[in-house]
């Protein structure tokens, strides 16, 4: 009993240092502000940040306890939409997927240019390289060579290397 | 006669419903004679060409400094605001149209799968599963099979975290300071206008004295 209550006090400890470390990175990026500002919606970031912490809550229940709960297994086990069930199941995975990965390919885009704009990395090239126009292609460039490094890394298996 | 003082305060950034943009719009004034605080607050300083400037302006505190000279020679002018205002031309129809809500449909989206995203990629990359292993066998000495109260009580306390570091769940508010992204949202908002001027003055866009 004593040593559940000890890991329950560190679980608790852990999981808000945790988030506020995770937090601390995201906003010092400033990408949410960007977003509303780009879309001119400011007014409502409140809904934003209540997103941003639905989706961590979200993200956090399905790699934690992912394992156990194992929510596809189990729709098409019980057959819960009646016969059609693998098949309603099927389409409905391909479009949580899809809108899975094309937001958050957005927002993991949007991130790696904001750290790389708040090293200042590319005022600095610009400057060294003293160049004046053009900086639209760069970025086009950059957006490309993120696009050929993703799909190598998925269909060339990098990610074997990290393991 | 005396010279009367204009007091003057520039706004940052400021937005007009319609083409023409007078003194009252740029900032804040007060003077002692009060027919002629009355006249200046009326006064046109431009009008907006929508398809010329894209419905947007600086406008420099000299210029404006230079058309009250002109208009009243006994005054004077002392801006204790900024020194550059943005003045940016809107519709007011514009925010309440279907483009709105699906653009705020947008970013909430973005907010929630980006963020679900970063914590799962997070995990991964510290390998939690295994430190949580790890750490339950040192406490229990044995194995963990399942769900152990550490999985549970570390998302609760994440919860907690994210909740007391935004201040605010489910559209309340827990205290009445501002949230960390409102706060970014200002900062963010000054470094643009600063852009915006500093742009603005080095392509010689801005309206100001020669």
């Amino acid at each position: 009993m004593i040593q559940q209550i000890f890991l329950a006090v560190l679980g608790v400890s852990a999981g808000i240092l945790v988030s506020a470390g995770v937090f601390t990175v995201l906003l010092s990026v400033g990408l949410v502000p960007r977003f509303a500002g780009k879309t001119h919606t400011g007014r409502h970031i409140f809904l934003y940040e209540e997103m941003v912490v639905l989706g961590t809550l979200t993200g956090n229940v399905f790699s934690i306890l992912g394992e156990s709960l194992d929510l596809g297994g189990l729709v098409r086990e019980k057959m819960l939409f009646g016969a059609n069930t693998p098949l309603i199941w099927n389409a409905a995975s391909v479009i949580t997927l899809s809108l899975f990965g094309v937001f958050s390919g957005i927002f993991v885009g949007c991130l790696a240019l904001a750290i790389a704009e708040m090293l200042d990395s590319i005022p600095i090239l610009t400057r060294r390289i003293g160049f004046r126009h053009g900086l639209g292609i760069m970025v086009l460039f950059v957006a490309l060579g993120k696009l050929a490094g993703s799909l190598i890394y998925f269909a060339l298996h990098f990610y074997e290397t990290g393991l | 006669m005396a010279k009367e003082v204009l007091y003057l305060k520039l706004e940052r950034n400021v937005e007009v419903q319609q083409d023409e943009v007078r003194m009252k719009d740029l900032g804040k004034y007060t003077c002692r004679d009060q027919k002629i605080l009355d006249r200046i607050k009326a006064m046109k300083v431009m009008t907006f060409h929508p398809e010329e400037d894209g419905g947007r302006k600086v406008i420099s505190v000299m210029h404006l400094i230079e058309l009250l000279s002109e208009e009243f020679p006994n005054l004077d002018v002392e801006n204790i605001g900024e020194t550059e205002v943005v003045v940016e031309r809107v519709c007011t129809a514009k925010y309440k149209n279907a483009r709105q809500t699906v653009k705020i449909c947008f970013v909430s989206c973005i907010c929630f799968f980006g963020a679900a995203f970063t914590i799962i990629a997070f995990h991964n990359d510290i390998s939690i599963i295994r430190v949580f292993d790890r750490i339950y066998e040192l406490v229990a000495g044995q194995k963990p099979d399942g769900v152990t109260v550490l999985e549970v009580s570390y998302s609760i306390g994440l919860a907690v975290g994210i909740i007391a570091f935004f201040n605010h769940i489910g559209g309340r508010r827990l205290t009445k300071d501002p949230t960390p992204i409102e706060v970014e949202m200002r900062v963010y908002e000054d470094q643009v206008n600063q852009a915006l001027a500093e742009t603005a003055d080095r392509e010689g866009k801005t309206m100001d004295v020669s």
